[in-house]
């Protein structure tokens, strides 16, 4: 028996990831990701090893350090200082970010699949639905989700997740779903769908196998758009204090300022950038890698000649 | 082209009762509490508070009647007792006119800066700026505040007293006419400005291009100069909470049109009308802004205006950090009071707001581009 040939096969996804791999923007925003993502594991972590002989000094909202005067700036012991309370600022950080790294998940996820089903359904079903869903977007977009989380938060009884999926809600039916429908209007017109048709390919093949896997990265790209105004937000209602108190990163601004001020020293700088910056990087990455994805997707994509 | 613009509006009027029922649904269900908890505190008070304010009906009788109200134009009245427009009305022109000028600027600054990175081809500006307007993009708002009180905030004030004028603006509160006047003015001119500017380029006149800003500038000065209110205007202008909150805007609309112009230069860079240009010998000038430039700014206009409802609640969160009497002032207090119509009436207002700059754009795109114009009029 002869040997076979190898089987020359194609697959869209590994040629996407490539691309995606190749765009700098994207790694640059992966990395910084990947980093945040690394630091809201990493306090259990550190208190079982390096901090194990002091554990209550590194407690995030409760600890202290008597033996140095607070706030103090960066040191081997406190590597982000410490604030005006004597609490160490990498610890305090290490948890600020968990509801923010909540609200980007909740909005990504409820902005994806909402932004997706009410995006495609229109394209789908045209005709009236199709007008209805374009009226009930063209509202959606005019409504800013931050505001609504605002006035969501004064509740108090609703979580960062509940708060993100609430984010998701507007921005998905609004932003998202404008250009979901846009782009999967654009894809259905295309010969191989109908080629597709009448290879005998159902409504549901179809739209799983040729639509969405031209859609989703498009979606991809408002999403994650999307999750940097929430997670600003986020840090703003923090900041605020409204609603129920709940640490986070807008927490560590606001008491690097609020006490700074009171307590007659000058603002402890280490603790109000390492707060500030991390809101900032936090919704750089995802910017970065939406802003990558863009670039990718559009596959004239600026390098051309001359 | 004015049946167009009709049907355009037709349609946002439909837009703008779905947009006001979320938003009356939304707020409802979201917020705790109702008015008449926080103001009375026995149960029969409670009662007769809601019955006084129409709260004991159902949410869909009160959905039904404030579309009723708003059709015919009225934004309803406070749980205070005070006429929702008119509170807004109030508070509309200092927020109006810092988002118009930081809006404008922020324009301005990202198509210069944009064609000029896009230009030059450089690699290392590119990696600059792009890492520059993200950061400025995403930038914290109580951040970018405390930056700007803690570098800016002195210089200002010094720079004040120098002209013998008081740290704050005596009379410049909400509802103040002469507030009113400069805000539109100062839009006026610089979109006077904008224009005479296109209009110059597209002529190649060089002198009026460069001296179209200064000139609608220097006029809005003479004008307000010659009616004897200048000392007022300049005690106004130099507000130094508003200045800082139109520097904060500028910071965070900038990247954003930057990067689109940049991509949109550099996309149009490499069609074949650029080659035939340059291969016919016209100077680079000239077809950097009078060929490449003016395709790549629609897309930047239409990014900026859909972006609108953003800006604004990042406006709104800047106001607040700088304790600014404009719209953040009313809204919070509405949020803290459960005031349901002005919470209402302020997301409708911005929804206005941006509503109509979406048919003016959609009148412009038509105006630029006829492929959208005989579309339109098929339809």
């Amino acid at each position: 028996m002869s040997q076979s040939p190898p089987v020359y096969h194609i697959s869209g996804w590994r040629d996407t990831r490539r691309r995606v791999l190749r765009n700098k923007m994207v790694i640059a925003g992966l990395m910084i990701l990947g980093f945040f993502a690394v630091l809201s594991f990493i306090h259990p972590v550190l208190q079982a090893t390096v901090w194990s002989s002091r554990q209550s000094v590194y407690r995030p909202e409760t600890g202290h350090d008597p033996t140095i005067s607070n706030p103090s700036g960066p040191a081997l012991a406190h590597p982000l200082g410490t604030d005006s309370l004597g609490r160490d600022v990498l610890s305090l950080v290490t948890y600020g970010l968990r509801p923010s790294f909540m609200v980007a998940v909740a909005t990504a996820l409820s902005a994806g699949v909402i932004g997706t089903l009410a995006g495609t359904s229109a394209a789908f079903f045209r005709g009236r639905y199709d007008r209805l869903m374009s009226h009930v977007a063209d509202a959606f977009v005019l409504l800013p989700p931050p505001l609504i989380f605002l006035i969501a938060s004064k509740r108090g009884l609703l979580g960062a997740f509940e708060l993100g999926l609430l984010y998701g809600l507007f921005f998905g039916l609004g932003p998202a779903a404008v250009v979901v429908r846009s782009r999967s209007l654009a894809v259905m017109e295309k010969p191989f769908i109908e080629a597709a048709r009448c290879a005998g390919g159902s409504p549901r093949w179809i739209i799983t196998h040729h639509v969405l896997p031209d859609v989703l990265p498009h979606t991809a790209v408002v999403v994650l758009a999307g999750v940097v105004g929430a997670l600003i937000t986020q840090g703003f209602v923090e900041f605020l204090g409204i609603g129920e108190y709940r640490y986070g990163l807008g927490t560590l601004v606001y008491n690097a300022l609020a006490y700074g001020m009171s307590l007659g020293t000058r603002a402890p700088w280490s603790s109000l950038l390492a707060g500030a910056l991390s809101i900032s990087l936090l919704a750089a990455s995802f910017y970065l890698i939406s802003a990558g994805l863009r670039e990718v997707n559009d596959p004239r994509g600026g390098e051309r000649r001359v | 082209m004015v049946g167009f613009v009709l049907r355009r509006i037709l349609g946002s009027l439909v837009t703008l009762l779905l947009l006001a029922s979320i938003a009356f649904f939304a707020v409802n269900l979201l917020l705790p509490y109702d008015f008449a908890v926080g103001v009375g505190q026995r149960p029969g008070a409670i009662a007769f508070i809601r019955e006084q304010l129409g709260l004991d009906r159902p949410l869909w009788v009160r959905w039904l009647d404030y579309l009723w109200h708003l059709v015919r134009g009225d934004l309803g009245t406070s749980f205070t007792g005070a006429s929702v427009a008119g509170l807004v009305w109030g508070v509309l022109p200092v927020t109006v006119a810092i988002f118009a000028v930081g809006g404008i600027v922020a324009y301005l600054l990202g198509e210069w800066f944009g064609r000029w990175v896009a230009w030059s081809r450089s690699r290392l500006l590119k990696g600059a700026s792009s890492t520059a307007s993200v950061l400025a993009f995403t930038a914290f708002p109580p951040w970018l505040v405390f930056l700007l009180l803690f570098f800016v905030a002195e210089p200002l004030y010094r720079f004040r007293s120098f002209f013998g004028l008081a740290p704050i603006p005596a009379r410049a509160h909400p509802g103040d006419i002469l507030l009113v006047v400069l805000a539109v003015g100062l839009v006026a001119a610089l979109v006077a400005g904008v224009l005479l500017r296109g209009w110059a380029r597209r002529g190649d006149h060089r002198v009026l291009a460069a001296t179209a800003f200064p000139g609608c500038l220097t006029l809005l000065a003479g004008i307000l100069a010659a009616s004897g209110l200048w000392g007022e205007t300049v005690d106004r202008l130099l507000w130094p909470s508003a200045l800082m909150a139109t520097a904060a805007l500028v910071v965070i609309a900038f990247g954003e049109s930057m990067l689109v112009m940049r991509a949109g230069v550099s996309a149009e860079l490499s069609e074949d009308y650029v080659f035939t240009a340059r291969a016919k010998g016209l100077p680079g000038r000239l077809i950097r802004d009078r060929h490449v430039a003016r395709n790549a700014v629609l897309p930047v206009i239409s990014r900026l205006i859909t972006s609108v409802p953003y800006l604004i609640s990042g406006l709104i969160i800047i106001e607040r950090q700088l304790s600014l009497e404009g719209v953040a002032s009313l809204f919070f207090r509405a949020i803290e009071a459960a005031d349901v119509p002005v919470i209402l009436g302020i997301l409708v207002v911005v929804g206005l707001v941006g509503l109509a700059l979406r048919i003016v754009l959609d009148a412009v795109e038509a105006i630029l581009d006829p492929r959208v114009r005989i579309e339109g009029r098929a339809r």
